[in-house]
């Protein structure tokens, strides 16, 4: 393994969503992409908000504000496009808000009592942020029950 | 453009291909668009007249009605309730080519041609892969293309078969019983 190599495996991009911090693998990650117009449609996958178009793609919205914490994030957001590690490896969004920073450090392994999708613990000086498992996260998400069809199309 | 609805990421420069035209119609708030090759006819929900029946079953309430219409009799099937939208009143009727199935829907936006449809992202891993053949991408608005096909599963067609049935050795006349 380079230096080049282990240098960008321990390189993190710090996302806020809501009043908490997380960290996704810079690896992982394409672009921030400014707060283009969500799109809905009725669905029944309740991790998903809807789709955006960006640099001519249709990219699935992950709504992962509803799966992380419980306090709705208010104001205007812009979404970070990474790619899923799950068996699609498509790229998907993540809607978050416009602060996200560099980081680099050591992962530690998760409590026990973590989430599946937390995979590990970024270190910021006296911060301790969970690194998401993008693909164990949405998966996470319960489908939506027949009659509660995630839907309504924006005006 | 169906057989591709698989992959993983879907560019417009890949999925471009010959102009397809298509119907858009609205249901509640949400606009679809359908292959306008699939739809035989459209009318007007008070045009049907006697030729609709009322179903009395419960396994699929999505269906109400059963339409005798060109020698078959299609299942009726309200898209509101089966996109999970809110209640409508439906004033139209879309019967659907060599399908059993007609479709309620609110009204009808336009025909138009779109250049490509392109596939529901993966993450989308409900019924709607059923529902939806792709995605097209219209003034500005993403819009789904329902797949026809998707409206009622086989279990649904013969959930609806089995209550339209006739009872066992009737004794006089059935007349006005749909076949299916």
């Amino acid at each position: 393994m380079s230096a080049g190599d282990n240098s960008r495996q321990n390189s993190f991009v710090l996302l806020q969503i809501g009043r908490r911090r997380f960290a996704l693998p810079a690896g992982a990650v394409a672009e921030l992409a400014p707060p283009v117009k969500l799109h809905r449609f009725p669905h029944t996958t309740g991790s998903v908000a809807g789709v955006i178009v960006r640099r001519r793609r249709i990219l699935p919205v992950y709504d992962a504000s509803s799966l992380l914490i419980e306090d709705a994030p208010s104001g205007q957001q812009i979404y970070l496009v990474a790619r899923c590690a799950g068996a699609a490896k498509e790229l998907s969004a993540i809607p978050v808000s416009g602060e996200c920073e560099m980081a680099t450090g050591e992962v530690q392994p998760p409590n026990g009592d973590r989430p599946a999708y937390v995979a590990g613990t970024l270190r910021i000086g006296e911060e301790s942020v969970d690194v998401l498992d993008l693909a164990a996260l949405v998966g996470s998400a319960p489908s939506t029950a027949a009659g509660a069809i995630r839907t309504e199309a924006q005006p | 453009m169906n057989a591709s609805a698989n992959s993983g990421e879907h560019s417009h420069a890949a999925r471009r291909g010959k102009p397809e035209p298509v119907i858009l119609f609205w249901v509640a708030s949400q606009m679809f668009a359908i292959a306008a090759e699939s739809v035989q006819e459209i009318r007007s929900t008070d045009s049907l007249g006697g030729a609709a029946n009322e179903i009395d079953q419960e396994a699929v309430p999505k269906v109400r009605h059963v339409l005798e219409w060109s020698r078959r009799s299609c299942y009726v099937v309200n898209a509101g309730a089966h996109f999970g939208l809110r209640v409508t009143r439906p004033t139209l009727v879309l019967i659907l080519r060599g399908m059993r199935v007609a479709v309620l829907v609110d009204r009808i936006d336009r025909m138009t041609e779109i250049p490509a449809v392109y596939p529901l992202p993966q993450a989308f891993a409900g019924a709607e892969r059923r529902w939806y053949r792709g995605l097209t991408y219209i003034d500005d608005s993403v819009i789904p293309v329902v797949a026809p096909t998707g409206f009622l599963s086989s279990e649904e067609f013969a959930a609806l078969d089995r209550a339209i049935k006739p009872p066992v050795a009737p004794q006089h006349d059935m007349h006005g019983t749909a076949q299916t």
